[in-house]
């Protein structure tokens, strides 16, 4: 790994528990109106956690509270014990992907490289280390043939793996992803799965916006229960069970968990 | 050719980078009626630095102008945050206060001075030369050229120093924000710019070519290029080129300049939405009409591959049983035969080879739907791009 300098700014775990990931009291409003109510949530580094609750429960709201993208109305988060403004160039962020327009007149390299322009800060700009790190995270998500390719001419999973690829290359020790899973085929959706779970192995801290509960047991180790309220957050084999579905779904909330 | 007349193609050029850049932008933006906005409701602005500095070129008159401009955009995006009305609704109500509000400024105090409302709206591009920049008592040509010229050097600047955050900010707000880069810096900075080259230009070019000369030649770009920088060069290069050959049809036709302009600006867009080798209605319209070919082509091929009885081959029943026009049937026989996909005998249809080969990667790649077995087909056959 050549992050040396990131390793610097994280305190060490030793002495006392730091998370990944520490969310106080977060309550965020959309006029007035709560869509997060007083959110406690503890992320420890390393794990591979789904956030899963029905439409409407704020789990992309959490994320870009916690990423600084929406103003919450109480509460404060921070990163590995900072406040994230400190700690940006430790946090990779794969949006939805219908969140932007794909018409964009720019190729996948392109797209990717975006993701290095943190590091470069204001005015600066990318050169042949960027765009080597950029065609490498490329070929990491299998994109590379398609490195010249306007984006609006790629597939719907071509184009989750490019974004995929832009937070690979900000090379960062905590990814946010929102429901990278939306309206890809299963060719791509184990493709990116099995590079998550790469990451978590090579000790990343890695959260999803997940939608698909069958699937949650096989994919993730952590899984965080979001609906308004925090209704609960730990380990895959010890919450994710019919009671606590049928807190964050409603009454009765069946899900036939294949072993 | 004399120097008045070059001092206006001059200045009329300017004029149409100036705007071209900020108009790329704005139109990939989707925000190309912020423009229009802008446009007129900068008007009071004008007014009220006319009325201080009694000057139409005074630096001071800029930024008023700018900053009203600044103030619709924040007025706008105000009433559109409460929710109540959309955004185009939002614009709707914003500029034509404003502009009225200067409007009557005018009519009640302006009368008797060089500020009415056709100026305002058509520019006086054939008097800017008149308008003469003294410095010591030496003429350096005319004060609009100084102005414009001005403005297109910061412009330029800006965008050389912040292209990487125009593009990311544009394309993908949030990354944007989780990058640390502050979207509304750079979205009021891009309208601060458009604010500033808006009131520059409109002495020279009026309130309805500025629009234009923002937003059509970007448009025009759009469809012709899926690159950004070649985006901004082509905005750049339709916008020079309408100014210069609208000024040479004012000439002949002994017209308004700036109503000829836009005219170009107009016929340039209308070419392009035709003709753009991709995007254009023409291409558009062709790619259809062989994507539907080839997808009877395809047709044929299968019922051709999944069945073995020479009665099911034969022309004849072809015609019938697939339920084809004979025009259609005729052309997707011949297609399939200049391809060398199928041969004839006694008028009894087979697949060659080749044609058998095609009918099993096609189906496979429409099942499958993998792009890497389809690359190679991809040339030969519209159906599989896009």
């Amino acid at each position: 790994m050549r992050n040396e300098s990131k390793e610097d700014i994280k305190p060490s775990t030793a002495s006392e528990r730091v998370f990944a990931v520490k969310v106080d009291d977060l309550t965020v409003a959309y006029n007035y109106k709560p869509v997060l109510w007083d959110i406690d949530l503890e992320i420890p580094e390393g794990v591979l956690m789904a956030i899963v609750g029905p439409n409407g429960a704020g789990k992309s709201t959490l994320i870009k509270s916690i990423l600084g993208i929406l103003k919450p109305i109480a509460g404060s988060v921070t990163i590995y014990g900072k406040p994230y403004e400190k700690q940006r160039r430790l946090v990779a962020y794969v949006p939805q992907k219908g969140s932007v327009d794909w018409d964009f007149p720019t190729t996948a390299l392109d797209v990717v490289m975006m993701g290095t322009y943190g590091s470069l800060g204001w005015i600066k700009r990318p050169g042949q280390k960027e765009k080597k790190a950029s065609l490498e995270a490329l070929e990491k998500v299998g994109m590379l043939p398609f490195k010249n390719r306007q984006i609006s001419q790629l597939s719907g999973g071509q184009q989750q793996r490019i974004f995929l690829a832009r937070a690979l290359v900000q090379n960062a020790s905590i990814y946010f992803m929102d429901e990278p899973f939306q309206g890809v085929d299963a060719t791509t959706e184990i493709a990116i799965i099995n590079i998550l779970k790469e990451l978590r192995r090579a000790g990343k801290t890695v959260i999803v916006v997940h939608h698909d509960l069958q699937t949650v047991p096989e994919y993730f180790d952590w899984v965080t229960f979001l609906n308004v309220k925090k209704i609960a957050t730990g380990p895959v084999k010890d919450i994710f069970n019919d009671d606590n579905l049928t807190k964050t779904y409603g009454i009765n909330y069946q899900v036939s968990i294949q072993e | 050719m004399n120097s008045a007349q070059l001092e206006i193609q001059i200045i009329a050029s300017l004029v149409a980078i100036a705007c071209a850049i900020p108009g790329t932008f704005l139109v990939l933006r989707k925000m190309a009626m912020i423009s229009d906005a802008i446009s007129h409701a900068i008007l009071p602005g004008i007014v009220i630095g006319f009325f201080i500095t009694q000057d139409l070129n005074s630096p001071v008159l800029i930024l008023l102008a700018a900053l009203t401009g600044i103030i619709t955009v924040v007025l706008v995006e105000y009433i559109q945050k409460t929710g109540l009305v959309k955004e185009d609704t939002a614009i709707g109500l914003v500029f034509p206060a404003l502009f009225s509000i200067g409007v009557i400024m005018i009519a009640k105090n302006a009368n008797d001075v060089h500020l009415d409302v056709d100026a305002v709206l058509l520019g006086e591009l054939a008097f800017a030369p008149f308008d003469r920049l003294l410095i010591g008592g030496t003429d350096v040509g005319p004060k609009s050229l100084w102005v414009v010229g001005s403005i297109l050097l910061i412009t330029i600047t800006l965008l050389i120093l912040f292209f990487k955050e125009l593009k990311v900010s544009t394309f993908d707000k949030g990354l944007t924000a989780s990058l640390g880069f502050s979207p509304a810096v750079i979205h009021y900075g891009l309208m601060s710019v458009s604010s500033v080259t808006t009131v520059g230009a409109f002495d020279a070019v009026g309130a309805i070519l500025v629009v234009a000369l923002m937003i059509a030649p970007a448009a025009s770009a759009y469809l012709l290029t899926t690159d950004l920088k070649k985006m901004l060069i082509l905005a750049i290069s339709f916008g020079v080129f309408s100014a210069i050959f609208g000024y040479w049809v004012a000439h002949c036709l002994d017209a308004s300049i700036a109503g000829s302009i836009t005219t170009i600006l107009g016929v340039v867009f209308l070419l392009v939405y035709l003709f753009a080798p991709s995007k254009g209605i023409i291409a558009v319209m062709y790619r259809e009409k062989q994507q539907r070919t080839e997808v009877s082509l395809l047709t044929f091929l299968l019922h051709l591959k999944n069945h073995d009885e020479v009665e099911e081959r034969h022309v004849n029943h072809l015609y019938e049983h697939i339920n084809w026009q004979k025009v259609r049937a005729k052309s997707v026989l011949d297609l399939a035969q200049k391809n060398n996909m199928i041969h004839m005998d006694n008028q009894v249809v087979s697949l060659t080879k080749k044609g058998d080969e095609f009918t099993s990667k096609a189906i496979n790649y429409i099942i499958t739907n993998e792009d890497a077995q389809i690359e190679d087909m991809k040339d030969d056959f519209f159906l599989f791009r896009g």
